[in-house]
């Protein structure tokens, strides 16, 4: 038999997409998943009977409009449904809503205050003209600064002049939001406390840090950044969950000519030489290719599969020092019925979009406290989707099934996750929930907890980080994950990564695999 | 040149501006509200040798204060952690600490130097202008990439790495020693409305190891503001408070004082803060909103309290840092973030060389960090600066000989003091707060950046413009070379 060109390990989303364009350009290409299904986090399954759950991942976002023409997903069976409001419930009973329809948006903005009314059309402009000036650099491998070769110098020229090119007004706009805090970017914007509170949310997802510290303002642009794509809207939700965006990839990767091979666990990468050959399984098997490529974070990949020994120390302590620090737990809930919500009592169409408990900035930089010194939050930062309410093929007739999102739960818990610890975390986010919907408690026929040391076992993310390594400025583009090694490449010839700890991150996203793919098919002569 | 500059406040920056100004040849007044100079006999800031030669401080008495050891701060077994000026002295009292703060200081210091370097190249002139067309500026700015590559591959990327990186992440990665990382922590949030957990926060302590030798996190301390008072050249009036800026055909023309005296002048420099400057000074009527609400938008959040005791004998250190863990500096801004004095504020105490007096007591100036500018409950008044006196005391108390005891004196300065002492929006000391967002091309803000205002001959230069506070005269120096550049060219 031919020989594979390439190895993919892992069968995430960004794994798929990289086995995807390679196979797409006419290489023999084979997926190495360890589970007995593909996906990564992107993944959903019936956990209870009848219930199904997207058990880690549950939007998406940002799904690069690239691959989903590229590789014709909609053919093979992704199709999302837009999220269309986000409700944030505060405590006195009141809420805010915001939606996707501008009129109706502005009215329910008004109601809190005018000016922040008239201010959004405005945010929403800048942000959207950021947006459009940091998407190039989404889809850019990013040049090395600190390297001599035409090839980096070309790229760094290439930035300066579309950075130059942005004119000040957004060359400055951009700088503000890269290095400011989440909190002090928005209060110099609105003033209504549940704007700035639900706003500055999307600035914490995923890392350790609190709507108070400076680079958590970047993340608000990516909001934008799928709108711009005008293919769906800021948010949506997947028919079917999360695993089926999986499983059109994986559809599109094995018509491409791709082989996908899951239960099938990789011990190690065979390295001779200098030069990756193949890799070694749990197993003993030995499978040869050309190349190999791993979706694995840097820290699995570099430590793990193909060991110090291989390995310039700079690296190893570069990645070493790589920050995950996983801080998102997840809360799976079926449900016997709709959860009712005090401030909008009965069914109504605000649960049909997401659900925000981030009543105040202060709100969550106090959930942040708690978590920077090892317990997770009391009352915790939630987004909540109620999927079935898209698709009701995700539960029984008449139940449904909830995602409830909850930041702080660090990875490093004092005194380490325990079964107890679990449970106590999904007490805290049920009893905080029931205090916005008090019926709550009393519906639950289910509940699934999973915390960042249940992502770590179960999915392979190193810390439980949800994007392969915190979205922080210093662990960005040129220096994702490690200064020099940037560029998908690795210090291994014939070793490449793809997994969401290179450029330009997570989120399900697809860039990274994509951009991995295409250097990889550039290397080749 | 001739013409006559009005130069507003009386700070370092402002004092400096108006010495090149004059050594230019033009007439400058220097005009303060306060009666007499407020400054304590030392104030922190690297000042850049190119100010001292110039203006030929040493020849006028210009004292540097660097103590030797720089830094102590007391360990768990009763002895303490201290930091010499010189790395290999300084390495038996971190083994101290710990062996490993002792294996892997000397190549944290030599790499952090090799960044304050490239700071220092970028603080020597006006903020680069990453958009500028013209050739002068493109010529600057290429030689400055190309200072900074000569550095090599590893400071190219510790630069992208470490500035936006929260000090306790840096610290984190190179030592295990609670104590010093403590101690170089605080120094990543001086006068910072942020903890050491915060991005950005490496920058800060980068920005106050500018100019001092591989090691030293903190600036030296001089007497500058006094020596620039007294020196000859410039005139400065007292007890003069500005009303307005006087704006004539969108160019400054003079001030008018509080009193109603109007002074002439063809050239204004405001040292006091730009908010206060462009949005109280000035008719708001001249700017754009945008600029109105970009300069409202400056954040100048006070963070600091000081102390000055009394001691009737030797304090037994010439500086002593109370921060003993990232976590307590952590825990002091979580209270101070909502409002409230810290249980357990930081500490870092000065002990003054000279005797106070002629009883030969000895005076300890005392930074305390977190004190909030506005309280959650209450507001500051003379029973809650008592209480953060007796605390200032108390937190001191055991490592001063003789105990709480030793101190016959004391007083205490809120932010809220600060402010209406020294003119510092809100008790901030750099009049801007130092972060990646209102730094270099930043600072202020973009369309001030470079010293000019949309008013022409009125130009900003204190702290709040680049490389702003704790690099003392720098700001004013740059402002005064700009003026001297534009009324060279006729645009004045």
């Amino acid at each position: 038999m031919k020989p594979y060109d390439a190895i993919v390990i892992g069968g995430g989303h960004n794994g798929l997409v990289c086995a995807a364009y390679l196979a797409r350009a006419g290489r023999r290409v084979l997926v190495l998943e360890r589970r007995e299904r593909v996906g990564g986090a992107a993944f959903s399954e019936q956990v209870f009977p009848g219930f199904t759950f997207t058990v880690y991942s549950y939007v998406v976002s940002l799904l690069r409009p690239e691959i989903i023409r590229d590789l014709e997903l909609p053919r093979h069976g992704l199709h999302v449904l837009p999220l269309e409001s986000t409700l944030t419930p505060l405590a006195n009973g009141d809420h805010l809503a915001q939606w996707s329809d501008h009129d109706q948006n502005r009215r329910a903005l008004a109601r809190h205050s005018p000016r922040d009314a008239e201010a959004y059309d405005e945010f929403g402009r800048t942000l959207h003209q950021m947006a459009r000036a940091v998407k190039p650099l989404l889809g850019m491998v990013p040049p090395d600064p600190a390297s001599l070769a035409p090839g980096d110098l070309a790229g760094l020229a290439r930035l300066a002049r579309h950075f130059r090119g942005m004119g000040r007004g957004v060359f400055h706009a951009l700088h503000k939001l890269l290095t400011m805090s989440a909190a002090d970017y928005l209060d110099e914007w609105f003033e209504s406390e549940a704007l700035k509170g639900t706003k500055s949310a999307s600035g914490i997802i995923g890392t350790l840090l609190g709507p108070r510290s400076p680079g958590t303002a970047y993340v608000l642009l990516h909001h934008y950044m799928g709108e711009l794509d005008g293919v769906f809207r800021a948010w949506g939700f997947a028919k079917g969950g999360n695993g089926s965006v999986s499983a059109a990839i994986a559809a599109a990767a094995r018509a491409l000519g791709a082989e996908i091979r899951t239960g099938t666990p990789v011990a190690r990468v065979l390295v001779e030489s200098g030069r990756a050959t193949g890799v070694a399984l749990e197993s003993g098997e030995e499978i040869r290719a050309g190349r190999v490529v791993s979706s694995a974070d840097p820290r699995r990949t570099f430590l793990e599969l193909v060991g110090e020994a291989h390995l310039p120390g700079e690296l190893v302590e570069a990645v070493r020092r790589f920050r995950f620090r996983g801080a998102s737990a997840k809360v799976n809930l079926a449900l016997d019925a709709l959860p009712d919500f005090t401030c909008l009592p009965g069914p109504g169409a605000h649960l049909r979009g997401a659900i925000s408990i981030s009543p105040s900035v202060e709100y969550l930089e106090r959930a942040y406290d708690q978590a920077k010194y090892g317990e997770f939050s009391r009352r915790p930062y939630m987004d909540i989707v109620i999927p079935s309410m898209i698709d009701p093929s995700m539960a029984p007739p008449g139940k449904h099934v909830a995602s409830i999102f909850a930041q702080y739960a660090p990875y490093r818990l004092n005194g380490g996750w325990t079964d107890a610890r679990r449970e106590a975390l999904g007490d805290a986010v049920i009893d905080t929930l029931a205090e916005y919907a008090p019926n709550l408690k009393s519906i639950i026929l289910h509940r699934q907890v999973v915390t960042p040391a249940d992502i770590e076992r179960d999915v392979g993310l190193s810390e439980g980080s949800i994007f392969q390594g915190e979205l922080s400025l210093q662990q960005l583009f040129s220096v994702r994950p490690a200064p020099g090694w940037s560029k998908y490449r690795t210090p291994v010839e014939g070793l490449y990564m793809c997994g969401a700890g290179t450029h330009p991150g997570g989120g399900v996203m697809g860039a990274p695999g994509r951009l991995a793919a295409l250097t990889m098919l550039g290397a080749r002569r | 040149m001739s013409g006559a500059t009005v130069v507003i406040g009386a700070d370092a920056d402002a004092l400096v501006a108006a010495h090149y100004l004059a050594r230019a040849g033009r007439r400058a007044l220097v005009v303060d509200e306060r009666e007499a100079p407020d400054a304590p006999a030392l104030e922190p800031g690297w000042i850049p040798p190119r100010v001292v030669r110039d203006l030929a401080l040493e020849r006028h008495g210009l004292v540097v204060h660097a103590p030797d050891p720089w830094a102590a701060a007391p360990l768990p077994d009763g002895g303490r952690l201290e930091l010499a000026r010189d790395l290999a002295r300084s390495a038996a009292s971190t083994a101290r600490a710990s062996r490993r703060a002792a294996h892997r200081r000397p190549q944290f210091c030599g790499r952090m130097a090799r960044l304050a370097r490239v700071l220092e190249l970028l603080y020597a002139g006006p903020p680069p202008d990453p958009l500028a067309r013209a050739p002068g500026e493109l010529a600057r700015m290429a030689g400055l990439a190309w200072r900074v590559r000569r550095l090599g591959r590893r400071a190219i990327e510790d630069l992208l790495r470490v500035l936006p990186m929260p000090a306790a992440d840096l610290l984190d990665d190179w030592f295990e020693s609670d104590e010093l990382k403590g101690l170089l922590g605080l120094g990543g949030v001086m006068h910072l409305a942020q903890g050491p957990r915060s991005g950005g926060t490496a920058f800060a302590l980068l920005h106050g190891h500018v100019g001092s030798p591989p090691g030293v996190f903190r600036p030296p301390r001089s007497n500058l503001v006094e020596v620039l008072a007294r020196l000859p050249g410039i005139e400065v009036r007292r007890g003069a408070r500005v009303a307005r800026i006087t704006v004539r055909a969108r160019r400054a023309a003079g001030i008018v004082l509080a009193t109603g005296e109007e002074i002439a002048a063809d050239c204004v420099v405001s040292g006091i803060d730009p908010r206060r400057t462009l949005l109280e000074l000035v008719d708001p009527a001249w700017l754009d909103p945008e600029l109105v609400r970009a300069v409202r938008n400056v954040r100048a959040r006070g963070v600091v309290a000081r102390a000055t005791l009394l001691l009737d004998r030797e304090p037994g250190f010439s500086a002593l840092t109370l921060a003993p863990s990232l976590d307590d500096l952590e825990r002091a801004h979580d209270d101070a973030k909502y409002g409230r004095v810290p249980q357990r504020p930081a500490l870092e105490a000065h002990a003054v060389d000279e005797a106070a007096d002629a009883a030969g007591r000895r005076r300890v100036d005392v930074h305390v960090q977190y004190a909030p500018h506005a309280l959650a409950e209450g507001a500051w008044d003379s029973a809650r600066r008592a209480a953060l006196g007796d605390q200032v005391v108390a937190l001191l108390a055991a490592h001063l000989p003789g105990g709480a005891a030793a101190v016959v004196e004391r007083s205490v300065r809120t932010p809220l003091d600060l402010e209406a002492a020294r003119g510092w929006p809100q008790g901030q000391m750099h009049h801007a707060e130092l972060a990646l967002d209102q730094a270099l091309w930043m600072r202020p803000v973009p369309a001030l950046a470079q010293y000019r205002t949309p008013i022409r001959a009125l130009y900003l230069g204190g702290p709040a413009t680049h490389p702003g506070g704790g690099i003392a005269g720098a700001a004013g120096a740059n402002a005064a070379r700009e003026i001297i550049r534009d009324a060279r060219r006729g645009r004045l």
